[in-house]
This record gives C-alpha cells, sequence and structure tokens, in this order.
C-alpha cells in the first residue's frame, strides 16, 4: 500500500518543478498522492473522468502559461493515445504524464496494460522514466519538467509502489 | 439557419475573446468571419471542450468560447459532467448541431435521430445556464447572455447541414499556438513562454 511519505515527496518535487496545476483520474496506488491533491493550495486540481480529458485540460492550461501534469493510471494512458498524438504531441504540449505503473513486475494487476505500457510510449515517442528509488524522486520529477519544456512534449514518470 | 449566418449575425458582440473551435466545418467559416490570433484550432475530435476547460480555469479574468459539433460532443459527452463539476464561470461553450458528421461525409450522430437533447444533457450535468437556439435572434440573445453574466455557459445552436465558401486556415498548428500564446500575452500583460537558456549561456 502507498505511504503517506511517499506521495509527500512526489507533491514536494512537483513544486519544486513549478508544476501548478494537476489533472487527475485516480488509482488505488495513489489514493495518498490524490488526496493530498484535493486539499492542497498551491497545485490546482482537476479531476476529470477519463484520461482524454485530462490531455485537453492540461493543454488548455498550458496556453495560458500553467505548468501542468496529468496523474492517472497506465490504463488512462492508453485512454489518451489520439488526444497525446493529434494535440499533445502534434501542437508540441509539455506534460508531465505521471503514471501509476499497474501491471509492472510484482503487481498481480493488469498485466496485459503493464506489458504494453513502455512500448507505447515508446511508439508515440514520449521519453519515460520507471521511477524505482524514493531517492531520486525528485531529481527525476525535476529532469521530466525540463526535458517537457525543452522538448515541447509529453514526458512520462511511470510510478512504482516503491515510490509510492 | 446556417452556422455561417450564426456566426456573422454573433461577430459584433465579440471584442476580445478566446475561442477554440472544433475538428470540423466551423473552424474554417470561424477564421473567415472573425480573423484572429485569439482563435484556436483543434485536432483532436470531441477535444475542444476540454482544451476549453483548461484554458478557462487557467486564466478565470477571461471569456472563453469553445465551438464543438454533435459528432464532437458525443465523442466527449463526459466533458459536460466536468464543466459542470469545476463550474468555470468564464466558459461558453457552443454546439454547433448539425445532426451529422458534416467534415466526414455527412454521417449520422447520435443527434441525427432527434432523441438526444444536448441542452438537457448539459443542465443536468450542472450546467444550469443551458439552453437550445432555434433562430439567429435566439442564438444572439443566448450569447448577449452568457457574455453578461456568470456561467459556465451552453448553448445548443440547431443549424442546418452545409458549409459556407472559406478559405482554409493560414497557420498550421504550431504557428497557431504561437500566435495564440502571444496574444494571451500581449493582451493580459504576462509573459508566457519561456525560452530554455543553453546551458553555455549561464557559464562565466
Amino acid at each position: 500500500m502507498a505511504s503517506i511519505a511517499g506521495a509527500e515527496r512526489i507533491i514536494a518535487g512537483l513544486k519544486e518543478a513549478g508544476i501548478n496545476l494537476v489533472s487527475s483520474v485516480p488509482d488505488i496506488n495513489m489514493l495518498q498522492l490524490i488526496n493530498l491533491l484535493y486539499e492542497d493550495k498551491e497545485i490546482a486540481h482537476l479531476p476529470v473522468g477519463r484520461e482524454e480529458e485530462g490531455i485537453g485540460v492540461c493543454t488548455g492550461a498550458h496556453l495560458a502559461g500553467k505548468q501542468t501534469a496529468m496523474l492517472m493510471q497506465n490504463g488512462g494512458l492508453l485512454n489518451s493515445c489520439n488526444g497525446l498524438t493529434t494535440t499533445a504531441l502534434q501542437f508540441g504540449i509539455p506534460i508531465l504524464l505521471l503514471i501509476y505503473y499497474a501491471g509492472d513486475i510484482g503487481d498481480n494487476a493488469f498485466h496485459m496494460v503493464g506489458l504494453v505500457t513502455e512500448p507505447v510510449l515508446q511508439g508515440l515517442g514520449i521519453k519515460h522514466i520507471v521511477m524505482r528509488d524514493p531517492a531520486r524522486v525528485k531529481q527525476d520529477i525535476a529532469g521530466a519538467v525540463t526535458l517537457a519544456n525543452s522538448s515541447k512534449r509529453p514526458v512520462a514518470l511511470l510510478l512504482t509502489r516503491a515510490v509510492l | 439557419m446556417k452556422r455561417f449566418e450564426c456566426f456573422q449575425a454573433i461577430v459584433p458582440l465579440i471584442k476580445d475573446e478566446l475561442f477554440v473551435t472544433t475538428a470540423g466545418g466551423a473552424t474554417a467559416e470561424w477564421n473567415a468571419v472573425r480573423p484572429s490570433d485569439g482563435n484556436i484550432q483543434v485536432k483532436t475530435l470531441g477535444l475542444c471542450s476540454s482544451i476549453g476547460l483548461g484554458l478557462a480555469v487557467a486564466l478565470p479574468q477571461r471569456k472563453v468560447f469553445v465551438f464543438d459539433g454533435d459528432g464532437a460532443l458525443w465523442m466527449n459527452l463526459g466533458s459536460l459532467a466536468t464543466i459542470g463539476l469545476h463550474q468555470p464561470k468564464n466558459l461558453i461553450h457552443i454546439c454547433w448541431d448539425n445532426h451529422q458528421y458534416e467534415s466526414s461525409g455527412g454521417e449520422p450522430t447520435a443527434a441525427t435521430a432527434d432523441n438526444l437533447d444536448f441542452a438537457g444533457v448539459a443542465r443536468s450535468a450542472g450546467i444550469k445556464s443551458s439552453c437550445a437556439a432555434n433562430t439567429v435572434e435566439e442564438l444572439k440573445e443566448a450569447v448577449r447572455h452568457a457574455l453578461n453574466n456568470d456561467g459556465p455557459h451552453f448553448i445548443c445552436a440547431n443549424i442546418a447541414p452545409g458549409r459556407a465558401e472559406a478559405p482554409p486556415l493560414k497557420y498550421d498548428e504550431l504557428e497557431n499556438k504561437y500566435r495564440f500564446i502571444r496574444y494571451i500575452e500581449e493582451t493580459e500583460g504576462i509573459n508566457i513562454l519561456r525560452i530554455p537558456m543553453p546551458a553555455s549561456y549561464l557559464l562565466k
């Protein structure tokens, strides 16, 4: 089960990297993280019903100057592929994708989603890091946001239970 | 009523509002009637309402119009519930309902059978200022109301099919994006685009 400390570390990393708007669809493994986002006063939190909506919300907010992130499970990454392709990538929109890595080694649910997650990101041309070390959380977030801004593309962080 | 005559009727009401226009016929026609860097075209069918929501939330002091279509809104009908949840006061969402996928050749949509009441769905989703417009006068009144009152607003404009002659957009999506952002920067007096400084510039 995810820990408060893991969620707090990620929120602190997002703030240090300048993230000020997060759209989300929940997963049980991100419960603490989502709960913190609901309470946070500095980061605008916009829950959506389907992940592709969130890609649209982040895009619209970026146009007005927000530094955005989309929080979702990897099943939601699959739901949002067209929005990522024909909106985020085609218009050149930096979005930090925070994706819970269901079906990863050691995770007993959604193994098919886990199997296709990294090949789908590679196919989309979205660079990613699999986050397994809590000590590297802040620098991975900062690095991903730096690359998203310089490349004007989404960059993905795959969150495993080890960092949540 | 036709979409193009509607555009001509409402354009005198428009000042510097921002427009997010659907991946469909409305985009070229709107840009012909109101050429402005304050218009941004959408390339993902259905996503204009979500992009408009993000823009409206990020820029709450500015009115944001979304021009949707019945096929596009069907694809992202859930966005009405999301807008109903977040209640952006500055969002004016218009669905140009011609009862068909006009850009795809005229195939039927969920609206074609006349069972679907988009304005009713929007109202039930929490968008209290929601109405249907069947005449140009009704539409003008609804737009005037939306401009002068807090929203979110939803207007289903029931239009006849058919496109007007309108030239294609002058800009691709990248140029459109940059122009749109620069327009917001200039009209809001803010700095949005940040060009990363190469490390070699930072070294003494």
